[in-house]
């Protein structure tokens, strides 16, 4: 007999798989078969000639023989933190395995996850540095590279300010490297520095932290295996985030709670819902106040707790009053009779929870609809307990931790501000001269009616964002509110295509004195515009090749190893930045307290200065070495609380999610679930935070009758400050040696010194010992009197179908904001007058794939997963296909209502969007306009797949309060090419 | 069976269709509101009750993996393993029973006049030449296609998984390659003969008198007699069946689904049988079972007398013809 | 003796395709080689859903039945493997598959296909086990090495189950029991003649 044949002796047994940690039920996930016994059989060799084999030899992982290192790393794609396990043999990385010790993804992956060795394969990676010599791409050193680039930035601080060089930094920095570029720009002299939260989920820092004080996923995927109901609404996790899932579906499952999905899209995650409400994109707000109408309409709402917890929703009744069913129904689409159902099950069900992602917030109105959607938990009584909740699924892997470093244009490190306090803060944290930072700022003249700026005013102003940057390089000057217009562009780990309106970016692109792309791949950026000079390609690594923490959407952080070396000629983002701040000439100065080993700064004692400053959000407690213990001792934490039981850990929650108050010494377990009253502060209890003052309009901001378990203080309270410890006596039980840091801090205004800048801890240490929260015990505000439309109200997308409705609707007024005009109002008006919505009558709105994420260019470039996508489509309707005589997979031009703009794209006719509206995927680019764009990457570093981005077609409309940009309800025509 | 199956599918398909065109007008944005997706789920079984087969979306470009499951696969390896191997065993163990048993009776017929020593040209150098291509591929094309279906039960265990893999292989680039050249050979047949191969009258009393073949008495034919005819009808065809049919098969899902492969195969592999029964016949009758039919595949020149016994009104044509022809001229070749 | 099969839980399945990545990486499976995919049905209605299909590791075969070289062989767990020195790339398993498991690289001309590739339930083929000849032919060989096949252990949601039939047909039905609905053990009737009775 030829064939081996495999005697089942030794493995019979084995296979009594599965465990039950795989029924709804139990949750052992140990037992899956991990140790199942399954023997290696002593089985006959057969060697026969090879006649046929499909693979060469060499791309096998294990190499028999070999020794194998494993290592434990975390997910570079999405923001659930799923543990990726490498296995590694002579430095090569050859495997992956489950990690089932993770709570978080308990070994499961999606596709991408489950692709990542393919990242450090790197087929279609960088693999030196480039530039461009009269528009081709030339090998060059990374000295030489560092030098030109800094002589450029140079030469246009010297010309045109500080303020003139972009920087794009990324959600795919580990904390350490956004924290690094962040001080980075700090030292530079600008605040326009900014990542991909400015258009993800910028708006929902902004509205929830506006609300009830930070802007983060109040619980966790875990946790919302304890909900009763939830409802998703403008998200589609099971593509975007697909481990997150497996916690809602458990979740639904064991509790049979209702899943109720609120979106335009039939999507994969609707499809498992209980509930399906298809709404008008771009009609949240009617849909939210809607449900509230019948909540306060029968009395659902949660009386004690809006009593007790919540400031202003009486504002809120009186707008909710004008959204009857009828009128709801009119301009959303809803029946009043499912909404009522929806909102009857949302107040009733409880605990409930509300999910969302970038269909609420990548809006015009973004953050109005994040603060109606908080409102709506408010009036519930659904935030700061179990199953309860603000569950924000963010985007990327680090999306949380890059906006927590502050990568962001009104912020320093750890949501500071931009005030002098902060500035002087972080320049006690670095201990570098404050008036030296000051000096680093542009003075900004007169212009265009606008005052002139000294330093110090620039200095906290904040920055221009990715949504305008190319507006900042082509608009007039004096319509730019700073020194000059953007000159050049530094970006690190970012997609050229992830931001609106292509056809102008393109031009921003060529009209831009330098650019710099630093990143695994070359990006849209690269290949968009025909550029000739000025342009530089530097290889970085990913971080799979390095080491650092990331902190997933729940704000638990955890360390990645480094797998195996950078491969090529990158090198990590710590390196990089410090080669060009040692160009720049202030690397001494910023590296003063950061070990640098031959050239590279140490991430564990980056991460180390974060913890001297990060007192204000709680992210001092994360030691390098707390957290690598967490990362070897992953199987010790519950899978549905996430705190650890036993082990070295025992008490603490998994990756030690913000806040984790004091020093790393006195131990702070994490605080798994924000505001949570229910809890001592020291075992992660929390309150509502008081960030807006003490009182408003003679009414009290702090809490009434509510304070989390075991406080010493049973009512509200503000934040603390040496001065209210003194009133307290609680000033005793400071040390000497906090006092005397505390003294120094304080210098003539000892009193001022607070949780938030006392850089010994011993407030917050004491606060803790008190069972008191630091930041205070406040009411999260349904009324955000600081923003446009302190209560959130529908205003028609700019672009709207429905221009009968944009008279009682229309958009905000055009202001300025944040250094740029904003002229929304005036172009929705002008819609209206042109009969847009006549000539392009289907409403475009667009989102993610899940084999790929962001801009496209590394999960493109993967060919495991640019296999199972490999044309960029347009979701159509059958009624609108059939109309328009377009056949599923047919070629068709999509085109939209500026600049005449068209992208040729495959047809994807489908029910998952309803008549009069398509979807289009974001991830695609490489094609502009019909035309194929391969042959400007530099060769071998194309990606697989190209296609249209989306955003070549999408428009104008920008929230004014985060300059959000609107990619999900425009307008368009779509027509068989 | 299958065939009837797939009528089934096909129905229910225009079934559904018809629903649907009549349900979509309505449906679009408002029939979905208000739904229970998971109550609503799919169900495997009633999806196989409706369609026989569950099919849906994948995002890859190899559209036939879309088709989730189809049992059909079973009634087709029924078809394969069963029905049409013993079809096939039948068809060509019983032709050669026959020839056997016909061979024993009626023993070789031979010319009843004997070899005249005078000929006649038959088959001229293109017509032989078409004849021996098609039927060289066709007896490589046969043996390599038999062995695909009988291969595992006769010669496997004779020469062992290993050997049989290799002239498998050989096999399959032969009867993939060969196809070309017996296409071409039946086009040319076809072109060369089908003057001379539209039924007539004179056929059917050829065919009612046996041919000549069980008694004594040879019924007049033209060129090809009415069995002649019937050979070539079947090659052409048979032939034109078999091209068609392989031809799909060579290049899979080029525009077929699985189930036309499969029918596709059916047909491939019955008409393939049959023909290999009927050549048996042929070849038979062609070589020892008649006394100077082979020469007229061999020189091309066969006996009057032979000519005359079977082809009595081909010869007068012919003769005819000679006498019409002017002096000097001589019949061609 | 445990027999191993693979059980989709459609509703749990929700077309991440991780199962279809994570058998490339493992198997290193080069592009258009596609062991296993995920489809979904009534995309975009209400009722939608998406199953994950590979070779189901049939009870009888018919792969192997039709198979005109006699090149598979069922393992004792119940794994069909198949020999691709003898595989001659004919076709026929694919016709004879009822869930489109057989894949077959292009090579040569006209439509002529390679040796027929399709799921070894991560183990391995009829090669010495964990060998690099085993390895290139086949991909790896995890059964050998106590694991389950990694389109399953890496499934985002536990959808995809593989193990011992009976095992997972509990777990399968219990999750049914507590949740209270279930679409089926996809394939099960088609390749085991037998259904998971809820």
């Amino acid at each position: 007999m030829l064939i081996k044949r495999k005697t089942g002796s030794a493995r019979s047994s084995a296979l009594q798989a599965v465990s039950a940690g795989l029924s709804s039920g139990t949750l052992d996930r140990r037992s899956f078969l991990k140790k199942s016994g399954l023997a290696a059989g002593g089985l006959a060799a057969f060697g026969a000639a090879s006649v046929g084999t499909i693979r060469k030899a060499e791309a096998g992982p294990m190499k028999p023989g070999v020794p194998v290192v494993t290592r434990k790393n975390i997910c570079t794609h999405c923001s659930v933190g799923c543990s990726v396990i490498g296995e590694m043999q002579n430095g090569v990385w050859v495997g992956q395995e489950p990690a089932w010790d993770s709570p978080i993804n308990r070994g499961s992956h999606c596709a991408k996850g489950a692709a990542v060795r393919e990242l450090v394969h790197g087929d279609r990676r960088l693999k030196y540095p480039m530039k461009l010599v009269n528009g081709e791409w030339t090998r060059i050193t990374w000295d030489q590279a560092v030098s030109e680039i800094g002589d450029k930035m140079m030469e246009i601080r010297n010309k045109s300010g500080a303020d003139s060089v972009f920087l794009l930094g990324s959600a795919k920095m580990s904390n350490e490297g956004a924290y690094l570029y962040r001080k980075f720009a700090a030292f530079w002299g600008t605040n326009s520095v900014d990542h991909q939260a400015r258009i993800c989920h910028s708006t929902t820092v902004a509205g929830v932290a506006n609300t009830w004080g930070y802007g983060a996923q109040t619980n966790s995927y875990n946790d919302i295996r304890n909900s009763k109901t939830m409802i998703i609404m403008g998200g589609n996790p099971a593509e975007a985030h697909p481990v997150s899932l497996q916690h809602v579906l458990t979740g639904k499952e064991i509790n049979r709670a209702n899943l109720i999905v609120i979106d335009p899209r039939m999507t994969r995650t609707a499809a498992h819902a209980t509930d399906y409400v298809r709404i008008r994109p771009g009609t949240d707000i009617p849909v939210i106040w809607g449900m509230l109408w019948h909540i306060f309409q029968n009395g659902w709402e949660d009386k004690k707790f809006i009593e007790q917890r919540v400031f202003g929703m009486d504002e809120v009744r009186k707008e909710v009053a004008k959204w009857t069913p009828e009128e709801v129904e009119r301009v959303t689409g809803v029946p009043g009779e499912q909404l009522k159902r929806v909102a009857e099950t949302f107040a009733k069900q409880k605990p409930s929870t509300l999910i969302w992602c970038m269909g609420a917030t990548q809006k015009t109105v973004g953050t109005a609809n994040v603060r109606a959607y908080c409102t709506l938990l408010l009036a519930t009584g659904n935030v700061g307990a179990q199953g309860t909740g603000a569950n924000i699924f963010r985007g990327h892997c680090n999306v949380q931790g890059a906006t927590d470093m502050g990568l962001d244009v009104a912020n320093l490190p750890l949501y500071y501000g931009l005030v002098e306090g902060a500035w002087r803060h972080w320049s006690r944290v670095w201990e570098v001269d404050y008036n030296w930072l000051q000096a680093r700022f542009d003075e900004v003249p007169a212009k265009a009616g606008r005052p002139a700026r000294t330093r110090k005013q620039n200095m906290e102003l904040p920055g221009i964002t990715t949504t305008r940057w190319f507006d900042a390089v082509l608009m007039p000057a004096d319509q730019v509110d700073q020194r000059d217009n953007i000159k050049g562009m530094v970006v690190f780990g970012h997609g050229g295509n992830t931001v609106t309106r292509m056809p102008e970016v393109q031009k921003g692109l060529e009209r831009l004195e330098l650019l710099v792309v630093a990143d695994p791949h070359p990006t849209t950026f690269a290949a968009l515009a025909k550029r000739k000079e000025g342009t530089y390609l530097l290889p970085i690594c990913t971080q799979f090749e390095t080491d650092g923490s990331r902190t997933a959407s729940n704000r638990s952080i955890q360390w990645g190893e480094k797998f195996v070396e950078p491969i090529f000629e990158s090198k990590d983002d710590y390196e990089a930045i410090y080669m060009l701040a040692t160009k720049l000439g202030f690397a001494d100065t910023m590296f003063k307290n950061i070990k640098v080993e031959k050239n590279r700064p140490v991430p564990e004692d980056i991460l180390r200065e974060i913890n001297r400053g990060g007192w204000s959000t709680g992210y001092t407690g994360q030691s390098p070495e707390r957290l690598k213990a967490h990362m070897a001792n992953q199987g010790d934490f519950d899978l549905v609380t996430l705190r650890a039981a036993k082990g070295p850990n025992a008490g603490d929650y998994y990756g030690l999610p913000w806040p984790c108050w004091g020093k790393p010494e006195i131990r702070h377990p994490g605080t798994h679930i924000l505001y949570n009253t229910n809890l001592n502060v020291r075992d992660g209890g929390g309150a509502f935070r008081p960030r807006f003052g003490v009182e408003y309009q003679g009414k009290t901001l702090l809490a009434e009758g509510s304070y989390s378990a075991g406080s010493d203080l049973t009512d509200g309270y503000p934040e603390f400050t040496f001065g209210i410890f003194k009133k307290l006596g609680w000033d005793a039980d400071l040390t000497a040696d906090e006092l005397a840091t505390i003294n120094r801090v304080g210098g003539a205004n000892v009193d001022a010194v607070s949780w938030a800048n006392d850089l010994s801890g011993g407030i917050q240490r004491v606060c803790l010992m008190h069972g008191v929260v630091p930041f205070g015990n406040g009411k999260a505000r349904a009324i955000a009197w600081n923003l446009p439309d302190p209560v959130p109200i529908h205003r028609e997308p700019i672009y709207s179908p429905r221009t009968e409705l944009i008279a009682k609707y229309p958009a905000l007024p055009d202001g300025r904001q944040l250094r740029m005009p904003n002229i929304g109002a005036t172009i929705q008006k002008t819609a209206v007058e042109k009969g847009f919505a006549k000539e392009f009558p289907i409403i475009l709105t667009s989102g993610r794939l899940v084999e790929y994420e962001g801009g496209g260019e590394e999960t493109r470039s993967n060919r495991w997963l640019a296999e199972l996508q490999q044309d960029m489509f347009v979701e159509i309707n059958p009624a609108d296909a059939a109309e328009r005589g377009i056949k599923e997979g047919g070629w068709v031009w999509v085109t939209g209502p500026e600049y005449g703009s068209k992208a040729r794209v495959k047809a994807l006719v489908t029910e998952r969007v309803g008549r009069g509206v398509a979807f289009m995927p974001f991830h695609f680019a490489g094609w502009f306009q019909g035309v194929d764009q391969r042959s400007n990457y530099p060769k071998g570093t194309d990606p697989i797949v190209l296609g249209e981005s989306v955003n070549t077609v999408t428009t104008y409309g920008y929230d004014p309060v985060t300059g959000m940009q609107e990619t999900k309800v425009t307008l368009c025509q779509i027509k068989a090419a | 069976m299958r065939i009837i199956a797939s009528l089934k599918t096909a129905l229910a398909a225009f079934a559904l269709v018809l629903t649907l065109a009549v349900a979509s007008p309505v449906s679009a944005q408002q029939s979905i509101q208000g739904v229970n997706p998971t109550a609503q789920a799919v169900k495997e079984q009633d999806l196989l009750r409706q369609l026989d087969a569950v099919s849906g979306r994948v995002s890859i470009p190899d559209q036939k993996s879309g088709l989730l499951i189809q049992p059909q696969g079973r009634e087709w390896r029924q078809f394969h393993n069963t029905t049409m191997f013993w079809v096939g065993a039948i068809a060509v163990l019983g032709m050669i029973a026959l020839l056997v048993v016909f061979y024993m009776t009626r023993g070789k017929i031979m010319i009843d006049g004997g070899f005249s020593g005078r000929t006649i040209l038959r088959f001229n150098v293109f017509e032989r030449f078409v004849h021996w291509l098609t039927a060289g591929c066709f007896i490589i094309l046969a043996l390599s296609g038999l062995n695909v279906t009988f291969g595992k039960s006769l010669l496997l265990p004779l020469i062992g998984h290993e050997a049989f893999t290799n002239v498998s292989v050989i096999a399959k680039y032969a009867h993939n390659f060969l196809a070309f050249p017996f296409m071409a050979g039946i086009v040319f047949m076809f072109a060369v003969w089908v003057r001379d191969n539209i039924p007539e009258g004179g056929d059917l009393a050829w065919l009612k008198a046996g041919g000549g073949l069980l008694g004594h008495d040879h019924p007049p034919a033209k060129k090809f007699n009415g069995g002649q005819k019937l050979i070539f009808w079947s090659v052409i065809l048979g032939g034109v069946a078999l091209s068609i049919s392989g031809v799909l098969l060579l290049f899979p899902f080029f525009a077929t689904t699985i189930w036309d492969m499969q029918i596709a195969q059916i047909v491939h592999g019955l008409v393939g049988l049959i023909l290999v029964a009927i050549m048996l016949a042929h070849a038979y009758i062609g070589s020892v079972g008649m006394e100077g039919a082979f020469d007229a595949m061999g020189s091309g020149e066969v006996d009057l007398n032979w000519a005359k016994e079977h082809h009595s009104l081909w010869v007068k044509e012919e003769e005819a013809k000679k006498a019409s022809m002017p002096k000097g001229m001589v019949a061609a070749e | 003796m445990a027999r191993v099969k693979f059980l989709c839980d459609a509703d749990r399945c929700i077309e991440c395709n991780a199962c279809v990545t994570a058998c490339k990486n493992e198997n290193e499976v080069p592009w258009g080689i596609n062991r296993r995919r995920v489809v979904t049905i009534n995309d975009g209605k209400p009722g939608e859903r998406s199953v994950s299909m590979a070779c189901m590791h049939c009870t009888d075969a018919p792969c192997a039945a039709v198979c005109p070289v006699d090149c598979f062989l069922t393992t004792a767990d119940g794994v069909v493997v198949h020999n691709k020195d003898l595989c001659i790339g004919c076709g026929y398993c694919f016709y004879a598959c009822p869930f489109g498991a057989p894949q077959y690289p292009k090579v040569g001309n006209f439509g002529s296909r390679g040796k027929m590739d399709k799921c070894t339930y991560c183990a391995g083929g009829p090669e010495a086990d964990l060998t690099l000849a085993e390895y290139s032919k086949y991909g790896a060989n995890r059964l050998a090495e106590g694991k389950l096949p990694i389109c399953a252990e890496m499934c985002s949601t536990k959808s995809l189950l593989a193990g011992d039939g009976e095992i997972i047909a509990q777990i399968y039905k219990e999750r049914v029991l507590k949740r209270g609905y279930g679409s089926g053990a996809w394939g099960w009737q088609t390749a085991y003649r037998e259904t998971v009775a809820i």
